[in-house]
Parts: structure tokens; sequence; C-alpha cells
């Protein structure tokens, strides 16, 4: 039998308020163990959590970022485990009244084509303390470390709309665009700021139903999300065709090994209101200036970038994709480069460049004003596209402008065409066979020529000046 | 002062205290409120050894309206009913001004009841409970014992009052608790409620409607209420109060303080053992009763959330025909320590807990039901925020039930 996969995700996302969801400890998971605690985050007795009112902003622009419709009111759960990392017993966390519903993502399939996943809630959660490993002697002793405790969470479940591991990922980075947008989280796979958990289940082809699923948990990068469902796609797939039933529950992946392995049954504890943190009334007012400050989101402003700058639609995308690099576009384009030279010069020189700097838009020293200056002497034909590419390279290690550069450095294109005649007249004489060859049709000595023309000229000839004058001059001869 | 009626005795020298309006009164607390420094044990060898870290809100406040808090009583472990406590007696001895006491199902009150003294119980929300190791967060408040109405008053002056530690106090206008109530006029309509008559027996009925008498003589009119569902506060406190306090007392782990059982081989085993030997009978079926709702019977506790929202709905009604509510404290021939099961703690407090349910404000008035020698006592239960003229009209009626006019 052919089967589909059912695919739902759970993804945390660790949000970049200032401070922790309960208390005002600075919100600093990786500081010195135990720097970042209080009596409300270690929940001693006596202690009330109070409620941050930047965790709920953050946490709600996650919920408009997600087209989600925000919950006018909503209220925190207690979540009932026991474990060393939990100071209190429970973990508070939204379960009956979330903070917001009902929104969606539009992703593209494998085919191109778009698609639609719903995504079910976005509710706050707290984080919890850190459990570190360790031998004392030889006694395997277990520290924990409350700096994470009580850090704010937002987790997102999509409905099981998701169709396979390209959906997934397609998915889990649409997410990370969004909520990079409106500046509420990092969401790091790689650094454990964005962590995803899949529920996975497989059912035949074009049927609607939906059988029991399997939680896979520990993927640190979203390959590995990717990876991990497809193995457990097969893997489902096989038991099913040997006719072994599915049994609920939670599996690890192991990046080394690149499979997914049984870890536990799946453990679902009691949720019950809690009644020391009030129920969250949220005004249309308050709601108002909230969705003022949304930034214009990646979608929109792909359409904008396709239909005023005749950018390709794969270039908008790019160019939206964050919303620093959409900035950074944005100025450049202001300061009169023409916006396909621009879109192409970021994608083409600058990003690999920063990359290999591990620089970003918003912190390199080619501010969009010298990167411009150095497009707009290149549209204007003042130097070549070897001499722009050599002085982008020198931009990264001075603070002068890129016109003192190509001054001082001798980048200017020569398109005097005197000067040019001279060398093009040299390289004729000096190169006698490529001459013949180029007159017994052999159009490729052409393009030695030009190569040779341009290296006498140090690579600063105007290259399109050269060549006219090459064929000028060989023609006539 | 018998050292056996407390925990914790205040030796350090006297400090400069605030020079407020409680200059020269003195206090006791139970050692479930933090004072920086003492120790805080809640009754409950969960929390052996442990200090509180700061001083409650109520504590600074008090401390800075003049009060001496001259240590701590004993309590029930957990303030989980009344075993062990000796909050009332401080108070009967005349050790001090007034005592505060947690009152979660009624335990001022009914405290009050065997001191001779008032028990107030104030509105929900009305006084912090940051620096309380509290068990049941919706229903538990400060509670103040005290032999004269005019000292309660002082406290709540004191204490009461919005405090951003406190989430749950919502903003609004504090009571004014500034001036002494004058009698009020004999206009006041108090009201009775039939259901809750139903299980007392003659006796207890037959005290009661003595002093029902005597108030209506004064010229104060008394109505009979209805309120079908009566014999329901008691299940609903019951399911909700023990599901908040297993998940209250979840954090005593025996990990950051408290017992430590020894010599276990996981930290499972540890957190089982510690719990185990930490935790008494009582509060022991309190809590594993809780966590069975929470884990098997969940939609017991959603329907006894629902019930209560009904039940506060029903009671406020009530507050558009009569101005307050009154009914006897606590039954006739209890003996209110030594409980060991659940249904036996409850038993003390049937009739003072509908306040913790609803989170109205309750006071109990000394000496004015009596059935041979018990102190049946007299209860008022006001509207929301009514605490201030809750307390003037305690007093009013205190004075007429002891022959006053």
């Amino acid at each position: 039998m052919d089967y589909e996969a059912v695919v739902g995700l759970e993804i945390h996302v660790q949000l970049n308020s200032a401070t922790k969801m309960f208390c005002d400890c600075p919100n600093r998971p990786g500081d010195e163990p135990n720097q970042n605690i209080c009596p409300i985050c270690l929940w001693i007795p006596g202690a009330m959590p109070k409620f941050s009112q930047a965790v709920l902003e953050k946490a709600t622009l996650v919920g408009l970022a997600l087209n989600c419709e925000i919950q006018k009111e909503n209220a925190f759960d207690q979540k009932v485990y026991y474990y060393p990392d939990l100071p209190k017993g429970f973990q508070l966390s939204q379960s009956h009244l979330p903070l917001a519903k009902n929104g969606w993502l539009d992703i593209s399939d494998e085919t191109g084509q778009p698609k639609r996943i719903r995504i079910h809630q976005v509710h706050m959660e707290e984080d919890v303390a850190k459990l570190v490993h360790e031998t004392e002697g030889r006694t395997p002793i277990s520290l924990v470390d409350f700096n994470r405790a009580g850090t704010p969470l937002v987790e997102i479940v999509s409905e099981p709309d998701i169709g396979s591991p390209h959906e997934a990922m397609e998915y889990i980075r649409s997410v990370r665009t969004q909520i990079r947008y409106v500046d509420s989280a990092e969401c790091s796979m790689e650094r454990g700021t964005m962590r995803v958990d899949a529920n996975i289940s497989l059912r035949p082809r074009g049927s609607e139903e939906l059988n029991t699923k399997v939680e896979v948990k520990n993927m640190n990068s979203i390959h590995n999300v990717g990876n991990a469902i497809a193995y457990e796609i097969t893997r489902q797939a096989s038991r099913l065709k040997k006719g072994e039933a599915i049994v609920l529950h939670t599996r690890l992946w192991n990046p080394e090994r690149q499979v997914t392995e049984s870890m536990r049954g799946k453990f679902e504890g009691p949720c019950i209101p809690d009644p020391s943190v009030p129920r969250i009334v949220l005004t249309n007012e308050w709601l108002d200036t909230l969705k003022a400050r949304l930034p214009e989101m990646p979608g929109i402003k792909a359409e904008r970038f396709f239909k005023d700058y005749d950018l390709t639609h794969d270039e908008a995308v790019l160019m939206s994709s964050e919303r620093n690099l959409s900035e950074y576009f944005e100025a450049v384009v202001k300061q009169g480069i023409a916006p396909r030279f621009a879109a192409h010069w970021i994608a083409t020189q600058l990003l690999p460049a920063l990359k290999e700097r591990k620089q970003n838009v918003e912190d390199t020293p080619v501010t969009p004003e010298r990167f411009s200056q150095l497009l707009s002497m290149l549209e204007g034909d003042a130097i070549n596209t070897n001499s722009a590419k050599e002085v982008l390279a020198k931009l990264f290690d001075s603070t002068e402008t890129p016109g003192a550069i190509v001054e001082k450095g001798g980048f200017k294109q020569v398109s005097d065409s005197s000067e040019i005649e001279g060398i093009v007249d040299q390289i004729i004489a000096e190169n006698g066979p490529a001459v013949d060859d180029f007159h017994n049709g052999k159009t490729k000595a052409m393009g030695y020529l030009v190569g040779q023309a341009m290296q006498a000229s140090k690579g600063k000839a105007n290259p399109r000046l050269m060549k006219e004058i090459l064929m000028e001059k060989l023609g006539t001869e | 002062m018998d050292p056996d009626n407390y925990s914790y005795i205040d030796n350090s020298p006297p400090e400069t205290r605030g020079n407020g309006i409680l200059k020269g009164k003195t206090g006791s607390i139970q050692p479930n409120m933090s004072v920086r420094g003492w120790p805080t044990e809640a009754g409950s060898k969960a929390l052996e050894g442990f200090s509180a870290l700061e001083d409650a809100t109520v504590i600074e406040r008090l401390r800075k309206a003049g009060v001496e808090i001259t240590g701590s009583t004993c309590m029930s472990e957990l303030g989980f009913g009344l075993t062990g406590d000796t909050a009332a007696r401080v108070i009967s001895d005349g050790d001090v001004d007034f005592a505060l006491m947690t009152d979660t199902m009624g335990e001022a009150r009914v405290a009050a009841s065997s001191a001779g003294a008032f028990g107030f119980k104030p509105s929900y929300g009305l006084v912090s409970r940051y620096g309380l190791i509290g068990l049941v967060p919706s229903m538990e408040c400060c509670g103040i014992m005290a032999k004269k109405t005019e000292d309660i008053r002082r406290v709540m002056e004191a204490i009461a009052g919005c405090d951003n530690h406190d989430l749950s106090m919502p903003e609004y206008e504090v009571p004014d608790f500034t001036h002494s109530g004058e009698p009020k006029d004999s206009r006041i309509v108090l009201g009775t409620i039939d259901q809750c008559m139903d299980p007392l027996d003659p006796g207890e009925i037959g005290a009661f409607n003595e002093t029902l008498s005597k108030i209506q003589k004064s010229g104060i009119t008394i109505r009979t209420c209805s309120l079908a569902d009566f014999d329901l506060f008691r299940t609903v406190h019951n399911i909700i109060g023990s599901v908040e306090a297993s998940s209250s007392a979840g954090k005593y782990d025996g990990v950051r303080y408290g017992h430590r059982a020894k010599s276990t081989e996981n930290w499972n085993e540890m957190y089982l053992k510690s719990r185990g030997e930490s935790f008494g009978l009582p509060i022991k079926a309190y809590l594993f009763q809780g966590t069975y709702f929470q884990f098997e019977n969940y939609s017991a506790f959603e329907d006894a959330c629902r019930i209560r929202a009904r039940l506060v709905k029903h009671m406020e009604a009530l507050f558009n025909e009569v101005d307050f509510l009154i009914l006897p404290t606590r039954r006739h021939g209890l003996n209110v320590v030594n409980r060991t099961t659940i249904d036996e703690v409850y038993d003390v407090f049937s009739l003072a807990l509908p306040a913790n349910v609803t989170g109205l404000p309750a006071i109990h008035i000394p000496g004015s039901v009596l059935q041979d020698e018990t102190d049946l006592g007299m209860q008022l239960i006001g509207p929301r925020l009514s605490d201030a003229h809750l307390l003037s009209l305690a007093g009013t009626l205190s004075h007429l039930c002891q022959g006053g006019i």
C-alpha cells in the first residue's frame, strides 16, 4: 500500500525579552550557572510571580506575525510533572485559554506550488532549568542551573497539514522569518533558541484518517528535522507493511547515526488552571498599538519588490527574507542604484563576502551608503566589474570612501580610446599567431586577445571599449 | 507568655519601629508568614530549617505602622485545619493585641470562637499574600484575630491595599478603614440562609434564634434567604482546595530546603522518600486527593470550578435582598483540634468556608451565640469590599448581643 505522511510540528521559540517571564531576572540562560536567579524563579516559598508585559508584547507579536487570532482573554495553566529541572512541580503554560489561535503560513511545496499550513495555536510557556550531569569521584551527580528557569517561550503548534520533509523545513524557515521580522526571537536551532518536535504518522494515500503518531525530538538543525521525518516515514512504513502496529511514544533523533531511537512512552500530565497568575485581558486599544508596531511582513514586502522594483520572484523573496537585509536593499535603491542591479550585487557579492567575514548587514562597515557609492561608480563606468570586486574587499578593512579607494588604488577604468588604441596596437603587434588564427576564422582567438589587452591595461580598461577597438583594428587590417 | 504556644519568639532587641497608627501594639504571626531571617517552617517537616529570605508585604506594612511582632505561634501542617494551632491561645492569654492567622477554610473565625475574640477574614485580594507560604491560593487570605474590632480595623488600615508583588490583587478602591464606624442605623437588613440551618440540630438552632430575636428587638430587620446549593460549598472547597494544595506543595521536593531523605538511589526515589517522610497524615491525604482529581478525575475538578462560579453569583445576588448575611460560625460539640481525616477537618469549617469559596469578607462575633458554654458564634458575611462596614457592624452587634442597646 502507498502511504502518505501526516506531520504536525510543535516549535518552541525562546523570546528575546530583556527579562524572564515572571520575575525581573535577566533573560540570559547562557551566563555562568545560577547567576540570573531570584526567589521567584527558584519558586522559594512565599514568592509570587509577576507577569512581564514585555513578554506579553513579544509573544503577541509572534501571534500576529503568524496570522493568528489573538485571544482577548487568555490564562496560564499548570502542567504538572516531577523532574529536577522544575523547581515547583509544575510548569506554567497555556492550555485551556491560549494567547493566539487559528493562524497560518503559506509555503511552497516540492513542485513550487503554494500550500497553506494552518497553525492550531500559539501560547506562552516558561522554560525549565538546565540539568548538568557530572561525576564526583565515581559518583554520578546531577547539577541544576536555574538561569533558564522561567525564561519566556512561545510554543507554536501547527495543524497536521505538513506532508513531507521538504514542507516541514519550508514551514520552519517561514516561521523563523516571520518571527525575526517582528524581532521577538533569534530562532536559531543550532543555538537552541528554536526547538522543534515533530509528530509523525502515516495513512493510506488519499485517506483522511489520523493514525497513531510518534513524537520525535532532539533535532538541532532544520536539515535534521527533514532527515528525522524522512527516516521516521520509512521506519513506520516498513512496520506497517509488516503488519506491525505503531505505538504512541517519543523518539530521539540521533544525529551521528541519522536514525530515531525510542526514548519513552509519551507522557501527558494534567493541566490545571493556575490560580496565582490572573487571567490576561487584552483591550482593543492595546492590540491596536501593537499592530501598529508590526513592520511590513515579508510576503507583502516581496510582492511590493516584485511590482515596484521589477525584481524577479526569486530576487524579491531573497531581498525580503530578512528584515535587515530588506532595509539594506531599499537603502541602496534609495541612493539611486537600479534595483535589479543592486539586488544582483547584494546577492552575488555582498552576502558571500559578509558570510566569509561573519558579519551581518546591520553591523558591517560596508554601509548601504558606501556600497551604493561603489555601485554607482560601476554603473557610471568609472570602474569595471573586476575593480569593483577588489574595491568591495577593501571597503571591509578601510574607513575611506569607495571614491578615495579607487583614486588611491588606481582602480579608475580607462575609457580614453586613444590610450586603449595604443594598448591594442601593441597587443596586435606582439601576438602575430593569434591574429592570424582570428583571420582564419578561429573566433576563440578574439577572447585571447581581449584577455591579453586587459592584462596589459592592468585590468583597468573598459572591456567593452577594448573589444570594440580591437574588432575595428583587426577588421580593417 | 507560655513558650509552648510559640514556634519562635523574637528576642532581638526592639528596633526603632515605625511611628504609625499601630504604635505600641503587639501582634503574633504564624510561621507561614515571611519575616526575614525567622524560621518559617509552616508547621511542616517539608520546610525544616527554612528561614524566610525577605519580609512579607504584610509584615513590612505592620512594622511601618509601629507594630511589634512578638513571634510565631504554632500551626497545623501547612495550615490545613487547626490541629496544634496556638494562635487562639496567645489571644486568650492576652499576650498580644492581635494574631494573624491564614484563613483558608475559616480558621481565623473558628479559632477565635475558642478565644472569645473576633475573627476576621477580609475580602479576597484586599491584603497582599506576598510572603505567605500558602496552600490554596484562590481561597486563602490573611485572617486577623483580636479582642477588639478597633484593633482589627487599625490592622486593616495598615495592611490593606494594592501590592505590585501580588498579581491577584486587582486595582480597586480600598475600603476606608480610617474611621471607627458609627453604629449603623436600624434600617440595616440581615439575611439568614435557610439551607444553612437545615443540618443544624435543635439546640444549635435554638441558640441562634435567640440571638436573632435580640437583634430584631433592636430594630434591625432579619429576612430568610434561600441559597439552594449551600451544601455544595463544602464539596467545591474540598475538590478545588485539594487540587490547588497538591500543586502548591509540589515545590517541597527536599532539593533546595526542607527535609531530605537519607541514602536514596536516584532523584525520583529521593523525591518520593523525602515527601513521604515530610508530610503528616491529614495533609498527605489532602495532597493525594488533589492529585487524584488532577490525574484521574479532572472533569470533577472542572465541575467544581463551574459550580464555584455559580455559587459566587448566587451569593452576590443575595446582597440585592439584604445588606449582610448572618449565620453561625461553627457547629456544636466538635473538637476542632486532632482531626485526622479530610472529612473531619471539613466538619469543623462547614459553616465558615462559604466565605472562602466566594472570596467575600466575613467576621466571627464572639459570645453572641452560646450553647452549653460553647461559643457557636455569629458570623457575618458581607458583599465584596464591604470590609470596613462589616467591622463596624460587628462591633455594634457584639455590643447589642451582650446586653447593650
